[in-house]
Order: C-alpha cells, then sequence, then structure tokens
C-alpha cells in the first residue's frame, strides 16, 4: 500500500526480495551505474572506465563469488572454515584440465567453457562434501584447524602434481574467457579482445568486466534466494542452536554436508573464473592468505549477509589501490608541499634513502614500511578494528546509516 | 599396532637410520611441544583460540636478535663473564621482553574481546598475526639475521648416530621448561590459573584477579614461543638464523595442538612429540619418487586428521558439553 | 561498561571512501595529461598504430604515451619486488636507477626530457604484476625492470598486444629465445649456460673430480640452471650422483635436511646448488655436519649473499675455503670504468656500498641507450622505443658488465661471458669489500661457447 511501506498484505510479498520501492530504485540506480562504468559516462565516476580500475572491479565481482559461498558456509551455517582458498583451487585445477590446450605438454581436453565453468564448480563442491564427515564431527574452532589443515594439503597436492597446475614456482596458462559451442577454431564471444556489441566499441577488458559481474549477479540471486528457502532457515537453525535444531527434525549432519558443498561449488567457480581472467597462476597462489582474504572479506562486510559480502569484497580489493594513491599523494605532500601539512607528510613518509620516514617511498630502502606492508598493517588492523567496533562491518554501517534516515527527524 | 610391527621392522634392520630419525623427531618434537603448549595455556585460561602464535614466535626469534647480536644487552656490562654466559643473559632479556609483549597484545587488543563470541576473537588474533607479523618482518629485514648461539655447528659423534649440540640443548631446556610449568601450575598462580580455565565466573566470585590470569597466560605463551622460535632459528634447522619465514613453524605445531586435545597441556606436549616424530619418519622413511616434494610438512595435518576421526576431541581433550 | 565510537569507524570508512574517489581521477603524480588523452575503452590495441594520439610536438618526435613535450618529462616504470623473497636485492636495484636517472637529468636527460620513474611493488605475484602493469601501461613509454620470471611470462603476452618494451629482471633463458622475446631485452649470462660456465671453473679448479651432485628450487630459476649443469656434466664427463633438482622448499626444512643428506651421502667432489642464500646457507651447514667435505661449491647468481659470510655467521670459515661466486656483473670494489661510475654515483647519494646497485645501472644503462635512439630517430612512441631496443648493436657498461647485442642469430647475440669471485669474509667484516673479490673478468668456458643456443633450456609452458 502506498505510504505504508512495511504493510504486506500476502506471503509473496513479504518474503520478496524487492520488497520495498526503495530496495527497487536502488537496484535499478546501481545496474545502470554498473552498465554504465565501462562508456565513462558518469562524471565524477569516469575514472573507473580506465584499464586499471576495470580489471579491479572485475576482480571484485570474482571475490564477490568466493565471498558469497563463504558467507553460505560460515555466516549462514556457522561453520568456521580457512578452507576456501583450497576449494578455489580445486576448481582452477578441474577448470584447466577440462578446459586446457589438448596437445601442450600438460593436462588438458579443450573442451569449451560451457563445461568446465559448471564442472569446476561441481567438483568442487563434490569434494567439499567429501571432506565433510571429517568436518562434520569436529566442532566449532577444531573445525578451523581442520579446514587449515586443506590448505596445506592442497598446497604440497598442487606443488607436486606438476602436470596438472604447471609445478612449484612455474605455474600453467588457464583457458581464456571466450564462448565456443565445440572446439571450433575462433570463439563465437571472445571476452578478452575488443569488438562491437550494438554498434558501440567495448574494449577487451570491458567485456570481461561484464561477464563477471553478470555471473555475480547470478549468484548473489541465488544466494539472497537461499536464506528464505527452507534449506537457508535449516543452516541458520544450525549456526544458532545446533542441538534445538537437530531436536526439531533438522538432520544436522546433512544439512553441515550441504553447507560444505554449496560453499565449495561457489568457491570452485570464482577460483577457475580467477585463474582464467589472470591467465596464469602459480600453485602457490592458493595459500592461506587467500583464505584470510575471504574470512575477512565476510567479516568487514558484515556476516551473515548477502550485501555485506558485496561491500566488503569491493572493500578488500580496492583497499590495496586505495592505499596506493593515498601514499603516493603523502609522498608528492612531502615532496612539493609547503608548510604545515608537507612537514606532517614528511614524518610519514620518507622520500629519499637517508630520510626518515613511518613510510617508505615506492622505492625506498629505509627502515620504514614498503606500501605492500602497509597494506597488509592496515589489513590486519582493519580486521581487528571491525570486529571490536563493528561487529556486523560495513552492512551494520550501513544499517545504521539506513535506521538513522528511516527514522529521521525522530533519531530517539 | 601394524604400524609398529612395520617401526620395529625397520629398527631392526637400520639401527642407525632409526636412531638418527629418533633423534631428529624428538628435538624437532620439542620445539612443536613449546609451541604447543604456550598454545594451549593460552587457550585454557583465557578460551582464546590464538592465531597469531606464529607473529609471538617471529617476534621472539627477532627479540633474540636484537639482545644477542645488536644491542648487547645486558652481555655488555658483563665482561666478567665467559662469551656463553653473556649471550645466555642477552637470551634471557629478549624472552622476558618477548614475555612483556605478549602481555601487551593481550591488554590491548583482546581485553576489549571479553565475552564477545569465540570465532570472532579467533579472528581478530588473526588481524593481530598480520600486523605482527608484518612490522617485525620490517625489522628482520631481508637478510637472515643469525642469532649468534655459542654451540655453532658443533656435533656429538658417537658414530651410531650424530647428534649436533644445538638439539641437546633443546632437549634438555624444553623438559626443565616442562618441570617449570608443571611446578608453577601448583603455585597460588597456577592454581588460579586452572580455576579460571575451569569456570571464569565462579573463579572471579571466588576472588581471583581473572584480568591478571589472563596477562600471565599470554606471558608465559609469548615467552615458550620466543624459546620455540630461538631453537628454530639455529643449526640444524636454518643455520643462517632468523628470517621472515621463521613465523610460520607455528602452523604446523597447530595439528599438535589438536591431536594432544586443545585443553590439555600435557597432551600438548605429547602431540608436539607425535608430530615431530612423524615428521623425522616421513623424512628417512618415506621418501617415495611418487611422494614429490615436501610431504614431511603435511604429515602433522594428516595425522591429526587420522585422529580426529577416533577421537574428535584430541588424545586427551575432555568432550565439549553441549546444551540447548 | 566500555564505550565502542562506533562514529569513529564511520568516519574511517568514509574518509578511505573520499581517498579513493578524491585521487581516482589523477592518482598518479606523474604525466596526468597522458593518463588522460588514453581513451582505454575506444582504442583497441591491436589497432593501436592507427588510433593512437600520434602527435608532432616541439621538436619533431613521435610520441604517445609516457612522454610530455610541453612538461618536457618522459617516464618509464618499474615492475619490481619490494616486499617479496627478492626484496633486498629489488629494492637497491630500484635505487640504482634512480640514481643513474638522476644523473642523467643532470646533464641534459634525453634531448631535453627529464626522465621520471614510477615504480610499482609487485611483491613477486604474479596477478599484482599484471594488475600493476595494466595500470603503469598507460602513463610509460617503456619498463625498466620486470622482476621475476613467472610474472614476466604472465604479462608478455600484453607486452606483445600493446607494443611495449620491458627489461627483463631475471637470467631465464627463455629471454634470448626468439619465441619469446619479441617484447624483450635480456642482459647477462642465462642460467643454464652460467651453469655450463661455473662448473667447468670448478673442474679447471679441481681437474680430478669426477662426480657432482645438483640440487635446486623449483622453478624456471632452479630447473634453468640445473639444465644447463646437467649438459655441462655431460660434456665434461662428469657423473651426476646426486640430482635434487626442484627439492629444495625454502618454507619446509624437512626438505634442506633431505637434500643435504643426499648431497652428504653421494660422496660427489663438486656441488652446484641453484637456490636462496638462505636454504642454502642450511643445507650448507648440514652437509658439513654429517661430514661431507673437500668438496668445491657453487650455484647461480641469486644463490650468495654476503650475510653468508657475515661475522656471526657459523658458516662463514668453511664456506669462504670451499665456494665460487657466480656474478652476471663485476663486485662493487673491481677495478673498471664502469665500477668507478657506479662507486661515485652511490656515494653521492650517501649509500653504503652493495654489489646491486650495479645490476640498477645496467638496466638503466640499456633503456638510455634505447631511448636515445628512439629520439634521435624521432620516434619516442612506445613502438618507436621498442623498435629502437631491438635495433641496438652494441651496448657496452665500462668493464662493469659484458657487452650486449640484441641483433642478429639467438646463437649468436645469447650472453656467454660472466664474473667468477671468491668469498672474502675479512673484507666483509672491515667494510673494504661487500664480501667478495673478483677472480675472472668476462670469463666464457670452452663448454659454454660450444653450446648451441636456440630455444630455452626448460621450458616455462
Amino acid at each position: 500500500m502506498k505510504g505504508r511501506p512495511l504493510l504486506y498484505t500476502s506471503y509473496e510479498a513479504d518474503q520478496g526480495l524487492l520488497n520495498t520501492t526503495s530496495k527497487k530504485v536502488m537496484l535499478g540506480l546501481f545496474l545502470l551505474v554498473l552498465v554504465s562504468i565501462p562508456f565513462q559516462v558518469i562524471p565524477g565516476l569516469k575514472f573507473l572506465g580506465q584499464g586499471g580500475w576495470l580489471r579491479l572491479l572485475s576482480t571484485t565481482a570474482i571475490f564477490a563469488i568466493g565471498a558469497l559461498g563463504l558467507n553460505i558456509l560460515t555466516g549462514l551455517a556457522g561453520q568456521v572454515s580457512l578452507g576456501h582458498a583450497f576449494f578455489m583451487g580445486v576448481g582452477a585445477y578441474t577448470a584447466v584440465w577440462l578446459g586446457g590446450p589438448v596437445d601442450g605438454p600438460l593436462l588438458g581436453l579443450g573442451l569449451p567453457i560451457w563445461i568446465w565453468l559448471p564442472a569446476a564448480g561441481i567438483v568442487a563442491a563434490l569434494i567439499g562434501v567429501a571432506v565433510g564427515p571429517t568436518a562434520v564431527r569436529v566442532r566449532g574452532l577444531y573445525l578451523a584447524i581442520v579446514t587449515l589443515g586443506l590448505v596445506f594439503i592442497g598446497d604440497y597436492l598442487f606443488r607436486n602434481w606438476a602436470s596438472l597446475t604447471g609445478g612449484a614456482q612455474v605455474g600453467r596458462d588457464f583457458p581464456p574467457l571466450e564462448f565456443r559451442w565445440w572446439k571450433e577454431e575462433s570463439p563465437v564471444i571472445d571476452f578478452t579482445t575488443p569488438s562491437t556489441w550494438f554498434g558501440v566499441e567495448v574494449s577487451g577488458i570491458a567485456k570481461t568486466f561484464f561477464l563477471l559481474a553478470l555471473l555475480a549477479g547470478v549468484y548473489t540471486l541465488l544466494a539472497k534466494n537461499l536464506q528464505r528457502t527452507r534449506v537457508g532457515r535449516a543452516f541458520m537453525s544450525i549456526r544458532d542452536r545446533d542441538i534445538a535444531a537437530e531436536i526439531m527434525g533438522v538432520n544436522e549432519f546433512a544439512y553441515k554436508l550441504l553447507a560444505f558443498g554449496i560453499s565449495s561449488f561457489y568457491a570452485g567457480i570464482a577460483g577457475a573464473l580467477l585463474a582464467s581472467f589472470l591467465t596464469r597462476v602459480i600453485p602457490e597462489q592458493w595459500n592461506l592468505f587467500l583464505s584470510v582474504q575471504f574470512i575477512a572479506i565476510i567479516l568487514i562486510g558484515g556476516a551473515g549477509t548477502v550485501t555485506g559480502a558485496l561491500l566488503g569484497s569491493a572493500f578488500v580489493v580496492l583497499l590495496p589501490r586505495i592505499v596506493q594513491n593515498f601514499t603516493l599523494w603523502l609522498q608528492s605532500l612531502a615532496l612539493e608541499g609547503e608548510g604545515i601539512l608537507g612537514a606532517i607528510a614528511n614524518v610519514f613518509i620518507a622520500t629519499s634513502q637517508t630520510d626518515f620516514g613511518l613510510i617508505n617511498t615506492m622505492a625506498g630502502v629505509g627502515p620504514g614500511l614498503s606500501v605492500a606492508q602497509l597494506n597488509l598493517v592496515l589489513y590486519g588492523l582493519l580486521i581487528i578494528g571491525f570486529l571490536i567496533f563493528e561487529p556486523l562491518g560495513l552492512f551494520g554501517i550501513w544499517l545504521r546509516i539506513r535506521n538513522y534516515w528511516k527514522g529521521w527527524p525522530f533519531t530517539y | 599396532m601394524i604400524t609398529g610391527l612395520v617401526v620395529l621392522a625397520q629398527a631392526t634392520a637400520d639401527g642407525n637410520a632409526f636412531a638418527q630419525m629418533l633423534v631428529g623427531g624428538i628435538s624437532f618434537g620439542a620445539i612443536y611441544a613449546l609451541l604447543a603448549m604456550g598454545f594451549v595455556i593460552i587457550f585454557k585460561a583465557t578460551s582464546v583460540i590464538n592465531f597469531a602464535h606464529g607473529a609471538l614466535t617471529g617476534l621472539g626469534a627477532f627479540l633474540v636478535v636484537a639482545f644477542a647480536t645488536v644491542l648487547d644487552f645486558p652481555g655488555r656490562f658483563l665482561t666478567s663473564f665467559p662469551e656463553w654466559a653473556q649471550w645466555t643473559a642477552n637470551v634471557l632479556t629478549a624472552f622476558a621482553v618477548a614475555a612483556l609483549f605478549g602481555v601487551l597484545i593481550e591488554r590491548v587488543f583482546l581485553r576489549p574481546m571479553v565475552g564477545e563470541a569465540l570465532f570472532a576473537v579467533a579472528i581478530v588474533t588473526l588481524g593481530i598475526d598480520i600486523v605482527v607479523r608484518t612490522i617485525t618482518n620490517d625489522f628482520i629485514g631481508t637478510q637472515p639475521r643469525p642469532v649468534g648461539a655459542p654451540w655453532g655447528l658443533n656435533v656429538i659423534d658417537l658414530g651410531w648416530v650424530i647428534i649436533a649440540w644445538s638439539e641437546v640443548i633443546q632437549i634438555v631446556v624444553t623438559i626443565v621448561l616442562l618441570v617449570a610449568i608443571a611446578m608453577f601450575l601448583r603455585t597460588r598462580t597456577g592454581v588460579a590459573m586452572r580455576a579460571t580455565a575451569f569456570d571464569q565466573e565462579t573463579a572471579r566470585a571466588q576472588g581471583v584477579n581473572v584480568g591478571r590470569v589472563f596477562s600471565v597466560a599470554w606471558a608465559i605463551g609469548a615467552f615458550l614461543a620466543a624459546v620455540a622460535g630461538l631453537f628454530y632459528s639455529v643449526f640444524p634447522r636454518r643455520a643462517t638464523g632468523v628470517d621472515q619465514a621463521t613465523a610460520f613453524i607455528a602452523f604446523r605445531a597447530f595439528p599438535a595442538v589438536i591431536i594432544g586435545g586443545l585443553d590439555s597441556i600435557p597432551g600438548a606436549v605429547v602431540g608436539g612429540f607425535a608430530v615431530g616424530i612423524a615428521e623425522s619418519a616421513a623424512n628417512t622413511y618415506l621418501g617415495f619418487e611418487f611422494l614429490g616434494n615436501g610431504f614431511p610438512g603435511i604429515v602433522g595435518y594428516l595425522l591429526m586428521m587420522v585422529v580426529l576421526l577416533i577421537r574428535p576431541y584430541g588424545l586427551f581433550g575432555t568432550p565439549e558439553i553441549r546444551r540447548v | 561498561m566500555r564505550r565502542k565510537p562506533q562514529w569513529l569507524v564511520l568516519l574511517l570508512v568514509l574518509g578511505l571512501i573520499l581517498a579513493a574517489c578524491g585521487d581516482g581521477g589523477g592518482g598518479d603524480t606523474t604525466t596526468t595529461a597522458a593518463a588522460e588523452e588514453e581513451p582505454t575503452t575506444t582504442a583497441a590495441p591491436a589497432e593501436e598504430t592507427t588510433t593512437s594520439a600520434a602527435e608532432e610536438g616541439a621538436g619533431d618526435v613521435a610520441t604517445d604515451v609516457g612522454v610530455d613535450l610541453e612538461a618536457q618529462t618522459l617516464t618509464i616504470g618499474l615492475l619490481s619486488d619490494l616486499s617479496g623473497p627478492f626484496a633486498p636485492l629489488v629494492q637497491v636495484i630500484v635505487a640504482g636507477q634512480e640514481m643513474y636517472w638522476a644523473d642523467v637529468n643532470a646533464n641534459g636527460g634525453i634531448g631535453g626530457l627529464q626522465v621520471q620513474i614510477e615504480t610499482r611493488d609487485t611483491a613477486y605475484d604474479p596477478a599484482q604484476h599484471v594488475q600493476l602493469y595494466e595500470e603503469l601501461k598507460t602513463q610509460v613509454v617503456a619498463f625498466g625492470h620486470s622482476t621475476g620470471s613467472p610474472q614476466t611470462m604472465a604479462i608478455n603476452p600484453q607486452l606483445q598486444a600493446d607494443g611495449i618494451l620491458a627489461i627483463p629482471l631475471t637470467w631465464y633463458s627463455g629471454w634470448s629465445d626468439p619465441a619469446i622475446n619479441s617484447n624483450l631485452v635480456p642482459h647477462g649470462v642465462p642460467y643454464c649456460i652460467e651453469a655450463m660456465n661455473m662448473i667447468e671453473y670448478l673442474t679447471v679448479q679441481a681437474p680430478d673430480a669426477t662426480t657432482i651432485a645438483i640440487a635446486s628450487s623449483p622453478g624456471d630459476y632452479g630447473e634453468d640452471s640445473n639444465a644447463g649443469a646437467v649438459l655441462a656434466a655431460e660434456a665434461l664427463g662428469l657423473e651426476v650422483v646426486y640430482n635434487g633438482t626442484g627439492l629444495i622448499n625454502q618454507a619446509d626444512e624437512a626438505t634442506l635436511t633431505e637434500v643435504a643428506g643426499g648431497i652428504a651421502s653421494s660422496g660427489a667432489e663438486l656441488v652446484w646448488v641453484t637456490t636462496s642464500p638462505t636454504p642454502f646457507g642450511s643445507i650448507y651447514g648440514q652437509a658439513l655436519a654429517a661430514g661431507f667435505s673437500g668438496a668445491l661449491w657453487s650455484g647461480a647468481g641469486p644463490t650468495w649473499n654476503p650475510a653468508l659470510v657475515a661475522p656471526d655467521s657459523p658458516i662463514s670459515e668453511p664456506l669462504s675455503n670451499d665456494f665460487y661466486i657466480s656474478a652476471y656483473y663485476a663486485p662493487w670494489a673491481a677495478e673498471s670504468e664502469g665500477n668507478a661510475a657506479v662507486r661515485d654515483l652511490v656515494t653521492a647519494a650517501g649509500a653504503d656500498p652493495l654489489d646491486y646497485y650495479a645490476e640498477g645501472v645496467i638496466e638503466a644503462t640499456i633503456l638510455h641507450q634505447a631511448l636515445q635512439t628512439a629520439y634521435d630517430a624521432g620516434d619516442l612512441t612506445q613502438a618507436g622505443v621498442l623498435a629502437a631496443a631491438k635495433s641496438l648493436e652494441s651496448v657496452t657498461f665500462g668493464g662493469l658488465a659484458p657487452d650486449e647485442t640484441y641483433v642478429g642469430e639467438p646463437n649468436e647475440r645469447v650472453q656467454r661471458a660472466q664474473f667468477i669471485s671468491r668469498p672474502d669474509p675479512a673484507g666483509l667484516a672491515d667494510g673494504t669489500s661487500t664480501g667478495s673479490t673478483l677472480v675472472e673478468s668476462n670469463y666464457t668456458s670452452p663448454t659454454a661457447e660450444a653450446f648451441e643456443f636456440n630455444e630455452a633450456c626448460f621450458s616455462l609452458g
């Protein structure tokens, strides 16, 4: 009813994904902005259309898919898992086994993307379910360490299975993002080279961005939908009070396995896409730090929420670029700025090898933190900070903003 | 039992290799036992799964380097004593400072998290690990830093087995520390710690200063991590010294904790030696081609999975009581 | 009760967002004009030559990216590992490049254009490497170096598609392979030929030796080098009694023990180990402790680090007797014009003596000559600089490194000469040297000379 936004007159309306006008409007605007980014038409956001930023946004989309998977497992079903990187690796190597060149020195079957991409997810899911029974037997933080073990075992496997992965430190090329019907000479759609769509020129990276954003959108929809289905409710009941859930008839074992399976499916897809996007991956890439990144994404974004997973991905992927820009700006300030600002900047940043500063410039050899180290420190501090001060993450911040405006001017 | 028979067969077949394997396994196991013990003490007293143990190890090792080679403090004041005594004094000071850092970390980052969900606290320790490890790595620099151990490369050659002096010292020190910790748990503070581990609220009601117990637990944990870090950074492990990879040894000690049981200190020690010997055995006997490179590194985790299948709470862990 | 300043978090997040938006537009301090000029969405890389904005500016020089004729600046990019496994070397190499270009700028730059450097930290991660390449390629005219073989391989297809020049900061033999190197100008002897040189030199020092043990880390570095070692052993009639290629895993000391044990029990008289300094030190120490002695040791250039013979190092003494250092360029204290020039640059900048500055100077010299040639030909576009580099017949370094050439058959132009030194712990302790003394300059062994080079010794796929 108009003017009464929280009055729902049917079950479908209550459970609807876009049940308020504002949600519909926001989604519409968001999609509009997303589509227009590579064409650089919106003032103020034009810089996002550059190659470097488009790459970052594409990476965000891939990480979002992985984060959605981990969100289902950890946020929804309450199972702590540090093994996400392992399942991503599994997905990536399944993809390359099926999609890699047939006549090369390494394993490959030359199949098209509509086979290798879903297969990556399915195989990862199967392995997730296979690992399940061991993981399901243990509880809480024992589980975290078991999944940690998965990452190390996976690292050992990938490094040693050289015919599949290319071997330690060497790696191999991954099948590119292109669409063929079945092993034709040239692809029907090639997402990595520029072409003309509907009369408009689009670059290769823009096409990749559209594809990845589309996939991320599909998986977001699936994940959001999961929350309101029977399976989603079962997950949440296991997270909150698993014994009570079992008494009520929720088969804890089966649903935990299902949670592992679904989350691994997402991880496999994300891993295959990531490897394809990066074109070349060394087996050491699927390490503990990657798993921790996903944990950080859901925590910073807001555990248990789909929007949180998306916000967190954007935040974590874009953070290094932001820190880099910030450091460059500080550096220019220290070198050319006058007065107080310049002096303060000089304390923070070292402008040459003999200058003192907490942070080195890009080439600094001094005692300060390098930019990559600064990234890591900020990253760790953000994880700690969000958990101490804002346990609901970015989503929680968004909630506060939204509630403030909802209740305005009666903010009390 | 079958494993036992296989081991026995191997032992009688090649006694020398077996003995060498055992020596290596026990001395490496000592390092794992120290790490596992520190981890479990922190867990028992504060219920925190400390993913930052690696950072504490790296920090401790670096402090040894700083005090022993760079600052030479307080060795420079003790010139009337022999070199090794000066070095020992420096190292002990480094350990004390490491313990202080442990307390500092607990106060700053973990006090605000008291009462929060355990999962959240564990992730906070992950964050702490990243921050502390990165800053420590920055100080360590990119070259390996030797610790200046006075026993160098010296070994005792018994003919049928070669034992490095550093291995002997590791085992002796570990045993001494085990005894010391066991005795400590009988002192007033130790009993307070055991009480807090058992039931925080009741302990508080009985007048135990829970905050101080937390600090003491972290101090001991950091201290043990530092000792482990030192032993890891000398011959024969990494003769070149402390570098940015030193902190990662702690991750290999997690299986030891789980095998022993997350809340059992004797279990941690048993788990540590078990993992050490398993790795050494894998190194000596499982050098098969198909296993490739680095298999001993994951043997600990495989052993952990097997143990968990049989006993989900570890060998000595207490099963969790779950209430609806 | 504790207070939780949520507004603080809000402020922090907003601040970061503002920082991102604010700096996103003109985030890089140099050549912003070039960044905005490049319409990346509509300019298809394959059609770059027809749609790129080639302007005829003052001085009749064609430019597209990275050169700003009004501001009189020219920008080069460095994809460096500043916080990963090779950070100690690369940080110094970058500093060396900066010193060189500062000197060039003081002497008029390139036709009056002042050279600016944009350095990015890739942390030895191929994904970061590709990302930063994409970011920098619209701002620089060429890449002064690109750290790491898998990383450079990862950007190689893009380099070829975009037509940009890069100097690899690795000595993988593939960079001399015409099937791979259309956009790369290598320098220094490749790993496999280096192995041939050094092993032959060791046999000269120990003429009775008949056995050799080899070991390495996995990857292009170890495999390429050991491929050369195997070829050398064949050519010289040595028996390979232990082959631990690809077995050294820096993160797992069980592998170090295994390799050390293998070497010790093989009883070899010569040992060739290709890895980083830390695992090498462990392996050497453990082999010694197992009773292994009397052999001569050597390894590829990056295996050595002066810290191995530092005063506190337990292996300093035996190592300085057993080890022969291989290098792609002359060490700090060598007597040559090129070395003197490096020493002048470094002392003028107030930095401490280190060998690695020379590498930065060498890379910069090559790029300098390419840029100058391109400028003289009137074409400072990315493609123009690439063509100029590929036309250089002779690049000399005043004795700092052997001459390089980029024209002719691969077998003719692959570098085969290198430098050999012995460890010098005394010099390191009292500061008179950087830990090594030169014994051979521009050395090429007969085996290396006779070797037919047509393709990479080890395939990186």
